[in-house]
């Protein structure tokens, strides 16, 4: 079974199917119609081409790049990135500089990434009314209220993680003693197990001298 | 009298040599009346069949099953079919625009997404040689809201009626072996592909090890025919299913009947452990 065709199905359903949970997403979605824009992100190892029409259909590309490149047509595009600079893609202000730096590559029409970006970007999905439709109003409120203040509650334990971790380095690391200063302690304590010893020596040989 | 015992040893001489040949003659009759006859006939599933009977005893099966087909094929496939089709399109190459040929596209999967992929400006037409296959497809597409730039054909894969050098892209999945001249199927697709133009032929073929064809042996043998009698209420369509696959040419066979046709850069891939194969193959 090629697990690329699966990986395509699960995402060409997921994509859709959050699409669907907006109802603002239309608009934005007849704007790409016809278009289509294929993305290589590295370190996945095949393209993924987007093609939109009243729906968003997943291919995969098995060509490279510049083979992709060759057929564009007037209302296609294609990028190359990483997966690490796909947040950074969010912000169309940041495409200049993410080329300049090489860390995205970009062929064909520029409209058609900026509109597929705001797409996913300006997604906006009402999920206690979702809940409510399936379940009650109290139900999905009470739902959200616990989920709200269960991220909240979360997020000010990592803030507060991070301060406690921040603190450890940055103030604990002057208290710390300095390499040189643990280097002479350490040469101090062997100096003083020699003693020891050699005290210990001496003392047995005074036991045996007096038996 | 030596003569006579000449003549009469000569003409015995001749008559043997004349029922000799005659014999011959007799045999090379017979060897070739066998011949015709075998030329005549033609495998449907596992029983020898006239080749004109062919058609319309596939045609029984396909009317037999047409209603149920989508709901017996993600049964017996468990999904898989879908992966297969998928991987299909991803191969097809197709682009805004291109005429794109589903021969036995039966109820219109890889249809309704080729008519997404080539776009108001692209064509896609379904043909199949089985009318009630046709109809369960264009209802099904029509339902989708898919009408714009789909036509439907019933026609036979060994005579498509179509001008040369037409589509882009010829698909054909799981119809070859109900083909009953695969060669002139094949040939004729090469006539109605554009150059540059590509066939795909998704189709059950030879699993690759031995211990998986026994265990695909045993379920399409002894599964398959219980699922269809239990869901599709018809075991012996399920039964030839199975036979027209095992008598179906393995993965080599079949692109060396590409290559017969004149299609370049034949190639295949096995997929699900060469339970289904993709031959892929070029008009240049």
């Amino acid at each position: 079974m090629p697990a690329s065709a699966l990986f395509a199905a699960t995402l060409e359903a997921s994509i859709n199917k959050l699409l669907a949970l907006d109802s603002d997403s239309k608009a934005r979605l007849n704007a790409l119609d016809g278009s289509r824009m294929t993305a290589f992100l590295s370190p996945i190892p095949f393209g993924i081409t987007l093609v939109f029409s009243d729906k968003v259909d997943v291919l995969i590309e098995h060509g490279d790049f510049e083979e992709v490149k060759a057929q564009l047509g007037a209302k296609d595009c294609c990028i190359k990135t990483s997966l690490d600079t796909l947040p950074a893609l969010k912000e169309t202000s940041q495409l200049t500089r993410l080329i300049q730096q090489k860390a995205l590559y970009l062929e064909g029409e520029l409209n058609v990434a900026q509109q597929a970006s705001s797409l996913f970007k300006d997604l906006d999905i009402d999920v206690e009314e979702l809940i409510a439709i399936r379940t009650n109003d109290v139900f999905a409120h009470q739902s959200m209220k616990t989920v709200k203040a269960i991220h909240e509650k979360s997020m000010s334990m990592f803030a507060n993680m991070g301060d406690v971790f921040g603190n450890a380095l940055v103030e604990e690391k002057k208290l710390a003693a300095h390499k040189l200063a643990v280097m002479h302690f350490s040469d101090e304590v062997s100096a003083l197990r020699d003693s020891t010893e050699r005290l210990d020596a001496r003392l047995r040989d005074l036991e045996e001298r007096l038996k | 009298m030596s003569d006579n015992q000449t003549s009469s040893a000569g003409d015995v001489h001749s008559s043997s040599k004349h029922s000799l040949s005659e014999e011959h003659v007799l045999e090379n009759d017979v060897e070739q009346t066998a011949e015709q006859a075998t030329d005549q006939k033609t495998h449907f599933g596992f029983k020898q069949v006239e080749k004109e009977k062919k058609a319309s005893l596939v045609a029984n099966v396909f009317d037999s099953v047409a209603a149920k087909y989508d709901v017996m094929n993600d049964l017996m496939s468990m999904g898989v079919h879908r992966l297969w089709k998928r991987f299909t399109i991803d191969c097809s190459g197709v682009r805004a625009g291109n005429k794109v040929l589903d021969i036995a596209g039966g109820t219109g999967d890889l249809t309704a997404k080729f008519s997404r992929l080539v776009g108001p400006t692209g064509r896609v037409t379904l043909a199949d040689i089985n009318l009630s296959m046709l109809q369960v497809g264009r209802d099904k597409l029509r339902d989708r809201g898919l009408v714009s730039n789909i036509d439907y054909v019933q026609a036979d894969a060994e005579a498509l009626p179509f001008p040369d050098n037409h589509f882009d892209v010829v698909t054909m999945a799981f119809g070859l072996r109900n083909v009953t001249e695969k060669q002139n199927a094949l040939n004729s697709i090469y006539r109605v592909l554009k150059p540059g133009g590509r066939l795909l032929v998704l189709e059950f073929s030879k699993p690759t090890s031995e211990q998986l064809s026994k265990l695909y042996d045993m379920y399409s043998f002894h599964l398959l025919p219980k699922m269809g009698q239990l869901v599709a209420n018809d075991a012996e369509s399920y039964q030839y299913l199975a036979e027209s696959i095992r008598m179906h040419p393995d993965q080599d066979t079949l692109k060396g009947m590409f290559e017969e046709a004149g299609f370049e850069q034949c190639d295949y891939q096995n997929l699900t452990g060469g339970i289904v194969a993709l031959h892929r193959g070029y008009k240049f």
